[in-house]
């Protein structure tokens, strides 16, 4: 039994209505909230809004070159989806190491992004996707992009009364691959020790054109590389640059020792999966030819 | 704390239930039905895949799911696997390999495999321990529920 109140909303407009109760959290997939409840390290008190009638949420689609997740879409939607694998696999791969099954047929994206956990495996590749997110209210709604929806270890920008609806992000380009690489202490079930995730765009003569770098575990929040993204641009892929690219990263993540891993551990492995990273997404982006 | 009627399907019966909102599916399943397969092991954190169950067809952690969210749904506990309580080809396959030691993570490790091999008839060895990732045994080191899983499935497609 759980120490709160429990309210569904029917429709997302009661949704809006709801959530003006300042004690109010919505309960998506539960995989988070619920287990945190039980261990008290979530503020009280606490009135839980039920979205899982809220099926207008889940869904993937594309428009007009721009891709829209509904916050309510869980991982194993996510992870099976055609147009996923097409334009992102980064964020499938990202998706695909969350928890066990059970927890991402549970799950969901928007659950993920507004938990602003510096682990959330799904924010690196979004991150790279430059991806915006749709914030609702009952009179208003607005977008962010996501580097700045995220504000710290478990906070975002949401402000009373809204709620996240869509994520959204365009169509990569043609040459572009993305990559993510995660470390954990063991396969199934992991949370990062360091995740990074990486888009790179080639030009006609195979030099790299665009790229992002980013990074879980590394910082209080998911964070991109800029001086690693600045040391890639308009070069020439190789081994010694992403080795470049790995040494310049440093000046831009902070992580820090805690009980999955030391500070210097850290620092160690995400260049080592920076460098890995930038060699499956070049490979990628050289066979990309959509 | 307040309560709410839930309209469900368990273990293809219809479901009427006045309940305190607040509760897992996992204690309702325990304590108002004494559907006692799916177990509390990890204490609701959702990690050890004990209380597995499905919900529509898919794998969840009962712990983890609250009675409000099951509006409308389709429960099935390993209880309902076979319509008389025999034992279906894949707890028989657990049998048969010795895949089966305090017995405790069992059930949930049953429903896991139903869930894949609904999916996944022919799994490969990736394939099954991915499945099985989320589900803790602390007794038999997973290779023989690994063949059972593999015995299950060859049963069940000669059955087809």
């Amino acid at each position: 039994m759980f120490d709160c109140e429990v309210n569904v909303a029917k429709s997302c407009t009661e949704l809006t209505q709801i959530l003006i109760e300042p004690s109010a959290r919505i309960l998506a997939g539960g995989t988070d909230i619920l287990p945190g409840m039980r261990k008290n390290s979530i503020g009280k008190p606490i009135t839980l809004i039920d979205v899982s009638q809220l099926n207008e949420l889940s869904y993937i689609r594309e428009h007009e070159g721009q891709i829209d997740i509904g916050a309510l879409t869980t991982h194993s939607k996510l992870i099976t989806s055609p147009l996923l694998l097409q334009h992102a696999p980064a964020l499938i791969d990202a998706c695909a190491s969350i928890g066990s099954t059970q927890t991402r047929n549970r799950g969901t994206l928007g659950g993920n992004l507004c938990n602003a956990s510096p682990a959330a495996d799904s924010v690196p590749p979004l991150l790279c996707l430059e991806a915006v997110v749709t914030l609702s209210s009952h009179d208003n709604q607005r977008q962010v992009p996501l580097s700045d929806f995220i504000i710290g270890p478990g906070r975002t920008c949401l402000k009373q009364g809204e709620y996240l609806d869509h994520i959204t992000f365009a169509v990569p380009q043609k040459h572009t691959g993305t990559s993510f690489m995660k470390l954990g202490r063991r396969n199934g079930m992991s949370i990062a020790v360091v995740s990074t995730s990486v888009l790179l765009r080639l030009d006609q003569q195979g030099n790299i054109e665009y790229a992002r770098v980013a990074f879980g575990s590394a910082a209080p929040t998911p964070i991109c590389s800029h001086h690693a993204e600045a040391a890639l641009t308009g070069k020439t892929p190789s081994a010694q640059l992403f080795s470049e690219a790995a040494q310049a990263m440093r000046t831009d993540i902070n992580p820090i020792d805690d009980l999955r891993a030391s500070r210097e551990y850290r620092l160690h492995s995400a260049g080592v999966l920076l460098q890995r990273a930038l060699q499956t997404a070049w490979h990628q982006a050289e066979m990309d030819l959509r | 704390m307040n309560k709410l009627t839930v309209h469900f399907t368990l273990n293809q019966q219809s479901i009427r239930l006045e309940t305190l909102a607040a509760r897992s599916l996992l204690d309702v399943l325990r304590e108002d039905f004494a559907l006692t397969g799916a177990k509390d092991s990890c204490g609701g954190d959702g990690e050890c895949g004990a209380c597995t169950i499905l919900l529509d067809g898919e794998a969840v952690n009962a712990c983890l799911v609250l009675i409000s969210q099951v509006e409308g749904r389709h429960v099935l506990t390993i209880e309902g696997l076979t319509p008389d309580g025999s034992l279906h080809p894949i707890q028989n396959a657990y049998v048969q390999a010795g895949a089966i030691q305090c017995g405790y993570c069992t059930p949930g490790m049953v429903m896991a495999t139903k869930a894949l091999l609904d999916h996944t008839p022919q799994p490969d060895e990736t394939q099954i321990r991915e499945a099985l990732a989320g589900n803790l045994c602390r007794c038999t080191g997973y290779t023989k529920i690994v063949q059972a899983v593999q015995f299950a499935a060859t049963e069940l497609h000669h059955d087809n």
